[in-house]
């Protein structure tokens, strides 16, 4: 079965945050969560690259395993989904996560961080309600997923920088655009996420 | 703990502790000598192999959003559902065995001369309220604690993932909360207790009779022995450390960074665990352990010869105080 | 783009894959326009400002009480003094329709943001080789081994170009250069970068060149065939050795050779540009060496080659070329009586009524004052200004104030206004800036995605645009906004005489089908409504790189997408559109073309010569038409002039005209037939048999590298006003100080002036300003937009490290920075950044509600007040304007900072 990932291509991204905006507005995200984000590595120095980040929906994901109520599972389709009833916005998730993609409503002072957020790979939620209603919109976002489409915000990408979709495939486009261009700073954050890495 | 894992941990922590060097940034310049921005870039590898992290600029407020990737999350995962599951289950479990071993060979420690029926006042209520403060919510913090760290092996199978939620929301917010109480606690025992825990000469003989745990010994002590105040220096260490590793995860990213926040964790799990196995042995030897302990901190009245079994010093001094304050002990 | 609407709600967005030109990507303000829709900080219901508080009113109040005042202004001051500011957000027929008002009203004060964006690319490009645009496409730079940027961040303020740039750079290994003072996001994709100072573009352009001239580099045959004028260039080009160079640009030698080698050796090779180019006093001059490079290696016509040059706005394009412009009617016809008589005759409206309208003929034909100069216009003396009298009214349509230099006097302006009408879905600052308490109307238009319409892209491609949902709240859409205008002026029958207006509603595909019916000077002739509306529904037919469709299509065949203008003769002569300029290699009926023969057919120069020893003037006949170069299946194998009834005649081809079509053009002028040239033919006849033979209506000329009817007849290096180099100044000044535009330029006085009194020493930074990607224009929209508004939270200067350190600045922390006029001063945050190199500070200039370091957010109509707000750039801006355009100078000026 097809294993769904993220690949920033860090030579075709300019840092525009339409993934960002793409995500707030498909998802309604509120002010102050951040599931997708744009870093700017080398910033205003010759060897500059941005790269967009959000859950990568690791392999063995290091939010799922410490959870202290396992409330966050990776899907079928490798997609990482939690259930926000279960949260209890402990924080460990963010703690263990390697790319900083579990987002707290409040700011978290005492532990009163409300229910974690992040990116659902716009897969809707891990909860119970059932997937593409209105309720599981309101508390996890869009269940594009389940229309059969992959996330907004490599849709929309402006450079095609941001990839998502079955893992080999986009591990072999990416492949092929290094091969051709012949330059690649690597797929960012897959060693990490997913314990392999793109041979280019 | 297995050695690889120790060798793990301890990478670890250097890495948390490691200057965080600013990525170094090889620019490569083209055939006339201006800058080539495109084979300038360095691979993510090579920005991983020279720092932990790799941070960038971002532009929203949250700070915390400029770490790109901190590939050490995965190895604090490790220590928390590895190393602390393991060594926590060890170290308390072990603790327990300890105890009951002793308990078996030494048995409960009688008071030797039988109890005299006469009292003398070892705490006063205002230290016994310290100390139960202080124990109350230990008892608390530890119990939600563990749930974090053992509550999804041990109780959820039991009561489900809704309950177990509900409950370990409500350990939450009891656990950061009754913090303050086990803080109040802890400076009230600090203080209070402080100068009869200084180091006193007598000490070095308590620890020559082997503490008095050798029957046919006796071990002279002050008011506390060297064995009560090591556990007042260690509890007063660890609930101190407990406490500003505690207080970085309860106002998380004031001032810290991702790795302050793991390294905190780290401290606050392992401090705890040996914390608890150092409780547990305070609480046998303070219950099963001896008879006419409890009486202390129950009452706060002990018996005379227990006290002249344990704390002769102590008695000494104190028989000649409240003699001159002229108010005899009943 | 495509929207998911439920029950009359916007709620989602989809990508449209089936865009050739964007593939369904967005930038980060593509990605979040619905809740430009949605915004609660919409402007809701009209308002007007009495006695310092905003009180709601109805349309029908608002259109008489503003009417009323405009026409007692008419009456008192004359049609002048009312300034109509368009917008480079309307579509192409609330552009066109804007302007149709503006003349209809009877003045020439009718202009939009492009004055401050690329007017001096469209007179610096279409004065070199015949119309202002972009030659090529986003989608043709796949073709180009060597892409130069200068003046331009197109990761930033074009980003989805980028996909076309960097997979182009990628497929063909291509060499992409930088040419910046920032090392910016594009710059960090490039083989190379070079960090030039602003302001020193011709001097790089001459260095270039001098090694290109010096290594025979140049295109020989390209320039004996197209071009004129190549040896007064060459002797400009030996004067920049690379001594000189550097001491005025500072870039060593090697690194200008090489960007010259690969330039005009690794071909095809395009250069691209944005107001990089254009904001400066030198901007028309700036174009026109960019252009010139292009010329001498022979990159123009081509695939792969060109000046690409990137429009900002949704529509800047489709404006600019519709007319809202202070020297122009729609389609670059000019002011001349003949544009006027043509588009008199496209709108049936007697030409005599039309002139009745205006003051006189003088100012009929008049260019009007520029948008940058609105405030002179309003502050300066009567007798300074050439025109009956001061701007006493501004119509404001979808314009920020705070895009404009010297905003201090422009506030002061704002406060002499007797009235302000601000139509938008925003207040924009133009509701805040100034201590106005009455006389100001804030009108609710509606965004785009509110209306339907037309809109031009950068490379000339026309994409219809469907109306999303209905208008939110009370807003309006632009043209019933200007029908009920036009009607409380009495003369809506008129100007509305062949479009549809149903019940208030104007048809927008009448508007379009009007301006085909007049549009033949720049081709926007052939994209009806439906031809464009097959366009979007076929989109997934057209090519990626070429951007035609199969010929063998039943409703696109053939077609280029977007019918890219020129696209020649009527709708039913279904040219295809022309996807690159000047490309000799197709026929004019597939799209191919030549230089236009714009400028005559030869020139009379007096040369002084040495005969017999002595030097003696003589006059020389140079031919300006193509030699031996044609477009592909051209009859007439050498250059030509533009084609008329009489060309046709000569040649014989005149028979092939139907008899309807010489009707057409016999009504036009009954008396001199002859005289009917291709621009004018309402009925398409010239162009369609021109192009049956294979040529450009327009005629087969040769691009000029002199042009001698503007300021600076070839380009010459020009000290911004306000320079850090004052000792360059005695030898590179800036032009003397003369009237234009009805108003002074008194850059001369002022230049001189600042280096008189050491002002490089007071303010030692160089301010430039320029776009982020998150914000648009003067920003009220996109700063009111909550999923933007979030990414930048703060107006900020970029300073350099070592900037930094000596003035004790820290990262993110709050600095006051100080303009060399007006003692102009404005508080930010410093982003301390090696983007920017020593001694060059940057800005953007989306920012505005607060001014001087007071917050303004209360004086916003409650609700209303943008997500962010922040000082504005342009607070600090100071003087200069480029003679030919009125273009301001923006992009270098002087200023100081200190951490506040």
């Amino acid at each position: 079965m097809a294993r769904m990932k993220f690949l920033c291509d860090a030579d075709r991204c300019i840092d525009c945050n339409a993934c960002v905006t793409a995500c707030k507005s498909e998802n309604e995200v509120p002010w102050g969560i951040n599931r997708r984000r744009v870093v700017t590595i080398n910033d205003g120095k010759p060897g500059e690259r941005s790269v967009s980040m959000a859950c990568m929906h690791c392999t063995d994901a290091p939010c799922a395993t410490v959870c202290p109520v396992q409330c966050i599972y990776p899907t079928d389709d490798g997609i990482v989904l939690h259930n926000k009833d279960q949260c209890i916005g402990c924080g460990y998730c963010f703690y263990a996560c390697p790319f900083g993609a579990p987002q707290y409503p409040q700011v978290g002072n005492f532990g009163t961080r409300g229910k974690m957020d992040k990116c659902t790979y716009c897969a809707g939620g891990g909860g119970s309600e059932s997937p593409g209603s209105p309720e599981e919109y309101k508390k996890y976002g869009s269940n594009r997923f389940g229309e059969g489409k992959l996330p907004l915000c490599a849709e929309m990408c402006s450079t095609k920088s941001l990839l998502a979709g079955d893992g080999d495939i986009i591990a072999q486009l990416y492949e092929e655009r290094v091969n051709k261009r012949g330059y690649g700073s690597g797929a960012w954050g897959w060693e990490t996420a997913y314990h392999e890495d793109v041979k280019t | 703990m297995s050695l690889f894992a120790r060798i793990r941990l301890v990478t670890f922590v250097l890495l948390m502790l490691g200057i965080v060097a600013a990525p170094v940034c090889g620019q490569k310049l083209g055939p006339d000598g201006a800058p080539n921005p495109d084979a300038s870039v360095v691979n993510q590898r090579t920005l991983l192999e020279q720092a932990p992290r790799v941070e960038g600029r971002i532009d929203i407020p949250d700070v915390k959003a400029s770490v790109l990737m901190q590939p050490a999350g995965r190895t604090w995962e490790y220590f928390h559902e590895v190393l602390l599951h393991w060594g926590g289950a060890i170290v308390i479990l072990g603790m327990g065995a300890l105890l009951a071993l002793a308990y078996l060979i030494l048995g409960r420690i009688r008071i030797a001369a039988g109890r005299s029926g006469q009292k003398v006042l070892r705490f006063r209520a205002f230290e016994r309220f310290s100390h139960w403060l202080t124990a109350a919510s230990f008892v608390i913090l530890g119990l939600t604690g563990l749930n974090i760290t053992f509550g999804k092996i041990l109780l959820m199978p039991i009561v489900g993932p809704e309950i177990f939620s509900d409950v370990s929301q409500i350990a939450k917010y009891l656990h950061n909360f009754t913090s303050f109480a086990f803080m109040i606690g802890l400076v009230l025992i600090m203080v209070i207790f402080f100068r009869d825990n200084l180091p006193a000469r007598v000490d070095v003989e308590w620890v020559k009779q082997g503490g008095g745990f050798t029957e046919s010994r006796h071990a002279p002590a002050g008011r506390f022995n060297l064995g009560e105040k090591m556990v007042y220096w260690l509890s007063v260490t660890a609930g101190l450390a407990l406490s500003v590793s505690g207080f970085m995860l309860l106002f998380p990213f004031y001032r810290t960074n991702v790795a302050d926040i793991q390294l905190a964790q780290v401290a606050h799990a392992v401090i705890a665990v040996l914390f608890i196995a150092l409780i547990l042995a305070h609480i046998y030897i303070g219950t099963l352990g001896m008879e006419g302990a409890f009486e202390a901190m129950g009452t706060g009245e002990v018996d005379l010869n227990w006290a002249r079994e344990h704390h002769d010093h102590w008695l000494a001094e104190g028989l000649g105080r409240e003699t001159n304050r002229g108010a005899p002990a009943e | 783009m495509i929207a998911k609407v439920s029950n009359g709600v916007w709620i989602g967005q989809e990508p449209d894959y089936d865009s050739p030109i964007n593939r369904g990507s967005h930038c980060c303000k593509g990605a979040a326009v619905r809740d430009d829709v949605l915004s609660e900080r919409r402007l809701r219901y009209p308002v007007k400002l009495v006695g310092g508080q905003w009180i709601r009113i109805s349309w029908e109040t608002a259109v008489n009480e503003i009417g009323d005042k405009l026409l007692e202004i008419r009456q008192k001051s004359g049609p002048d003094s009312v300034y109509w500011l368009g917008s480079a957000k309307f579509t192409n027929e609330a552009a066109y329709l804007n302007r149709k008002l503006a003349a209809f009203w009877g003045t020439n004060n009718s202009d939009h943001q492009a004055r401050i964006c690329h007017s001096t690319t469209v007179t610096g490009v279409a004065n070199t080789w015949g119309y202002g645009a972009m030659t090529n496409s986003y989608n043709d730079i796949r073709n180009s081994k060597t892409i130069l940027l200068m003046g331009g961040n197109p990761a930033e303020a074009h980003p989805v170009s980028l996909q076309h740039i960097l997979e182009g750079k990628e497929l063909n290994r291509a060499n992409m250069i930088v040419v910046d003072p920032r090392l910016t996001r594009t710059a960090a994709h490039a083989t190379e970068y070079v960090r030039v100072r602003p302001g020193t573009h011709i001097a790089t352009i001459y260095g270039m060149l001098w090694h290109i001239f010096e290594n025979g580099w140049e295109d020989k045959e390209f320039l004996s065939q197209r071009v004129y004028g190549v040896d007064e260039i060459r002797e400009q080009a030996a004067k920049w050795n690379p001594r000189e160079v550097e001491r005025v640009t500072g870039l060593p030698e090697a690194q200008v050779r090489r960007i010259a080698e690969l330039f005009a050796k690794e071909k095809p090779a395009t250069l691209i540009w944005a107001m990089g180019q254009t904001q400066f006093t030198t901007g028309t001059a700036n174009v026109r060496a960019s252009c010139i490079l292009l010329l001498v290696t022979g990159n123009v016509g081509q695939p792969g080659t060109g000046a690409n040059i990137f429009r900002g706005h949704t529509n800047v394009q489709g404006a600019t070329d519709l007319g809202l412009d202070v020297t122009s009617l729609p389609l670059y016809y000019g002011l001349t009586e003949e544009a006027w008589r043509h588009w008199c005759r496209v709108w049936e409206v007697d030409y005599n009524w039309m002139e009745s309208r205006f003051p006189n003929k003088l100012l009929m034909e008049t260019p009007g004052i520029p948008s940058t100069r609105w405030f002179d216009a309003t502050l300066l003396p009567k007798d300074q200004i050439s025109q009956p009298n001061s701007v006493q009214a501004m119509f404001v349509m979808g314009h920020g104030v705070n895009t404009i230099t010297r905003m201090p006097e422009a506030v002061r302006g704002m406060e002499k206004l007797e009235l302000l009408v601000v139509c938008d879905p925003y207040p924009t600052a133009w509701s805040v800036l100034s201590e106005r308490t009455n006389g100001t109307y804030l009108l609710p238009a509606c965004t785009s995605f509110e209306m339907d319409g037309s809109r031009t892209a950068s490379n000339r491609s026309l994409q219809w645009g469907e109306k999303f949902v209905e208008p939110v709240f009370e807003s309006k859409n632009d043209y019933d906004t200007m029908y009920m205008f036009a009607r409380k002026f009495g003369f809506a029958d008129l100007m509305f005489k062949n479009i549809k207006v149903e019940h208030g509603a104007v048809s927008a595909e009448d508007i379009l089908r009007e301006i085909n019916r007049g549009g033949w000077s720049t081709g926007y002739c052939g994209q009806s409504p439906e031809r464009l509306k097959a366009h979007m529904r076929n989109q997934a037919k057209f090519d990626l790189v070429t951007m035609r469709a199969p010929k063998d299509d039943p409703e696109v065949g053939g077609d280029y997408y977007g019918l890219p203008w020129p696209c020649w003769g009527t709708p039913e002569f279904r040219h295809p559109g022309t996807a690159i300029l000047y490309d000799t290699s197709l026929p004019v009926k597939d799209g191919g073309g030549t230089f236009r023969a714009r400028f005559g057919v030869e020139r009379i120069a007096k040369r002084k010569v040495i005969e017999n020893g002595l030097e003696v003037e003589r006059e020389e006949h140079d031919n300006l038409l193509a030699e031996g170069s044609y477009s592909a299946g051209s009859e007439i194998k050498d250059g030509y002039p533009e084609f008329t009834l009489g060309v046709l005649k000569k040649l014989g081809w005149d028979k092939d005209l139907t008899p309807q079509e010489m009707e057409v053009i016999r009504r036009i002028n009954p008396t001199k037939p002859d005289a009917v040239s291709w621009s004018i033919d309402l009925s398409g006849g010239i162009q369609r048999v021109a192009i049956e033979h294979g040529c450009s209506p327009y005629g087969n000329g040769k691009a000029r590298m002199i042009a001698w009817n503007l300021p600076d007849p070839v380009p010459v290096h020009r000290e911004p006003i306000y320079t850090p180099r004052p000792d360059l100044v005695a030898d590179y000044p800036t032009l003397p100080d003369a009237k234009q535009f009805r108003v002074p330029n008194i850059g001369f006085s002022v230049q001189k002036a600042a280096v008189d009194r050491g002002i490089s020493k007071q303010f030692p930074l160089i301010l430039s300003s320029g776009r982020l990607v998150e914000y648009e224009g003067g920003g009220e929209e996109t700063r009111s937009n909550k999923w933007l508004a979030e990414l930048k939270q703060h107006m900020y200067v970029e300073i350099n490290p070592a900037d930094a350190a000596e003035r004790a600045i820290k990262d993110g922390g709050w600095v006051w920075v100080t303009g060399a006029e007006n003692g102009s001063r404005a508080r930010m945050k410093a982003l301390v950044t090696e983007r920017v190199g020593k001694g060059v500070a940057w800005m953007p200039f989306h920012f505005a509600g607060w001014f001087e370091g007071a917050d303004l957010r209360a004086k916003y109509p409650k609700g209303a007040d943008p997500i962010v707000l922040g000082e504005s750039v342009n607070t600090l801006t100071t003087y200069g304007y480029d003679p030919a355009t009125g273009m301001q100078e923006p992009k270098a000026t002087l200023c100081q900072i200190i951490a506040a």
